[in-house]
């Protein structure tokens, strides 16, 4: 008796399609991610004079970053775990990975495109201007970047099975990474906080994103970010990966 | 593409020996059965009795403590790959993505499973099913009893020689439930082996070629409906588990398994 399987990459082809599908039927969610720092992009203008438009621009993209990671992707993931939405698909011939491979490719989508619009609204309502190669490296830093909040909504949905309490988590969570991560770096909340933000995932990505957008100023410290931005995803990946459980019992 | 030593005549799902413990608490001791092709076979117990522990053992869903689980001569734990695309699964609680119709749900899952579909042929079987009107309607949008034949389609998109159903008709109305029937009996009819947990003993009566009683995670007895009955008429409880003097397969269960209201 001779078994053919799918490929991966035809289970991978259906998969995305069904995702891509849902994300955009859910598309208020997705316009909110992008809503949020694209608000505070314009609420900001008159900072770019102050600080600069790398400055502004990265801090927005992080605020998206975080909400998509945090919000988006662990949400949905709670919420089809819950509904044995994975159980279903799992007795099917798709891997584990090809599973979670499309709903990240998703997630990556998203960054995308949140990162491609704030680009476009700094440009034409913040005067913000970057080189090619700044909006290049800046996007690339981005996905990046975006690992990280990805692999932490993975934990957080590793820890807590319940979605009303992956929701309430993220979203303090959320709250607490924008609200430590914007008001730290200014200083506002005291030397110390400052630095440690500085080297928390919210500090690391936004200064790697920020270098990203202006390459000549690439320096050992944010090499030492993107080292530590990864290091952030492969801990929080690893750990994400041994706590999920795919049964919501 | 594999090959298994799998012929026309070995039993489509074969468990040996399988144990399956949730930390301390053994759910499964030692259970050993097959399914031939062409046989619904029935899994019958109370409630907490391992049925749904073995069937997600089978779905490859929990991993087991020890024992054999092969589909189509393929092991679940060694090739689950090969073992899932020879088996269809109806869950006791099937869900589908929420924002995706049903047309859609099929194209995925047919995708998934291997199988070309072009948006006619799903609306072919839409309409086999008398839902090609409902093709745009969410999973969600469907009667129980619609939500069943959909379930149903999935699981066989594939037309795979094995078939786990569980509970399957649990809350249908009895026009409903009798269609389902009429469905396993013509998948039989096609040499598909049909693997079913039921807690009705009028289903396991009406369907089944032969059963399984479970309790306390052991199987302690099996045959076909009939076999039962006669094996244990003379038993004291099944007498008195009896109403109106005639056995049935109740009497049987109840005999067997106890009176005792399980949780």
């Amino acid at each position: 008796m001779t078994t053919n399987i799918p490929s991966n990459a035809n289970v991978y082809t259906a998969l995305l399609k069904a995702d891509l599908t849902t994300q955009w039927r859910n598309r208020r969610a997705s316009i909110l991610v992008v809503l949020v720092p694209t608000i505070i992009l314009l609420s900001w203008k008159g900072l770019v004079d102050k600080f600069g438009g790398a400055f502004v621009l990265s801090n927005c993209i992080t605020v998206g970053l975080t909400a998509i990671g945090l919000m988006g992707y662990s949400n949905s993931i709670a919420r089809d775990r819950d509904k044995g939405i994975f159980q279903r698909l799992r007795v099917a011939p798709a891997s584990n990975w090809t599973i979670m491979a499309s709903r990240l490719t998703v997630q990556l989508l998203m960054i995308i495109i949140m990162t491609t619009v704030l680009f476009i609204v700094g440009y034409k309502y913040d005067n913000i201007s970057m080189s090619a190669q700044g909006y290049t490296i800046g996007l690339l830093t981005a996905i990046v970047g975006g690992a990280v909040y990805l692999s932490l909504g993975q934990v957080i949905v590793g820890l807590i099975k319940n979605p009303e309490t992956v929701n309430a988590t993220t979203r303090l969570v959320y709250f607490a990474f924008i609200m430590i991560g914007m008001f730290g770096e200014l200083g506002v909340l005291g030397k110390e906080i400052g630095e440690a933000v500085k080297w928390s995932p919210y500090g690391t990505v936004k200064h790697m994103v920020g270098t990203g957008l202006t390459p000549s100023a690439w320096d050992t410290h944010t090499t030492m970010a993107l080292l530590v931005t990864i290091g952030y995803t492969i801990v929080f990946t690893a750990l994400g990966i041994k706590w999920f459980r795919w049964s919501p019992k | 593409m594999d090959s298994s030593n799998h012929t026309p005549h070995t039993p489509v799902l074969q468990v040996e020996g399988l144990n399956v413990y949730y930390g301390a608490f053994q759910a499964v001791r030692n259970v050993s059965f097959h399914v031939n092709p062409g046989e619904i076979f029935g899994l019958l117990g109370p409630n907490g009795a391992g049925k749904t522990s073995t069937l997600s053992a089978v779905e490859g869903l929990l991993k087991p403590h020890s024992g054999d689980i092969r589909v189509v001569g393929y092991s679940v734990k060694d090739k689950p790959l090969y073992a899932r695309a020879n088996m269809g699964v109806q869950l006791q609680a099937t869900s589908f993505q929420p924002e995706l119709t049903i047309a859609e749900i099929i194209q995925l899952y047919a995708g998934i499973y291997g199988v070309a579909l072009s948006k006619e042929r799903v609306q072919t079987i839409l309409a086999d099913i008398k839902l090609q009107e409902s093709s745009g309607k969410r999973f969600g949008e469907l009667s129980g009893g619609q939500q069943q034949r959909v379930s149903l389609v999935i699981a066989t998109i594939h037309n795979p020689q094995l078939l786990l159903m569980d509970e399957p008709t649990t809350g249908l109305d009895p026009q409903s439930r009798r269609q389902l029937w009429e469905r396993m009996e013509g998948m039989r009819e096609k040499g598909h082996g049909i693997l079913l947990t039921t807690h009705s003993m009028e289903e396991a009566e009406a369907v089944c070629d032969r059963i399984a009683i479970i309790d306390h995670g052991q199987i302690i007895a099996i045959d076909t409906p009939q076999a039962l009955i006669n094996d244990h008429r003379d038993n004291p409880e099944v007498i008195r588990a009896s109403r109106k003097g005639k056995i049935t397969l109740e009497d049987v269960f109840i005999g067997l398994t106890g009176t005792a209201i399980r949780s």
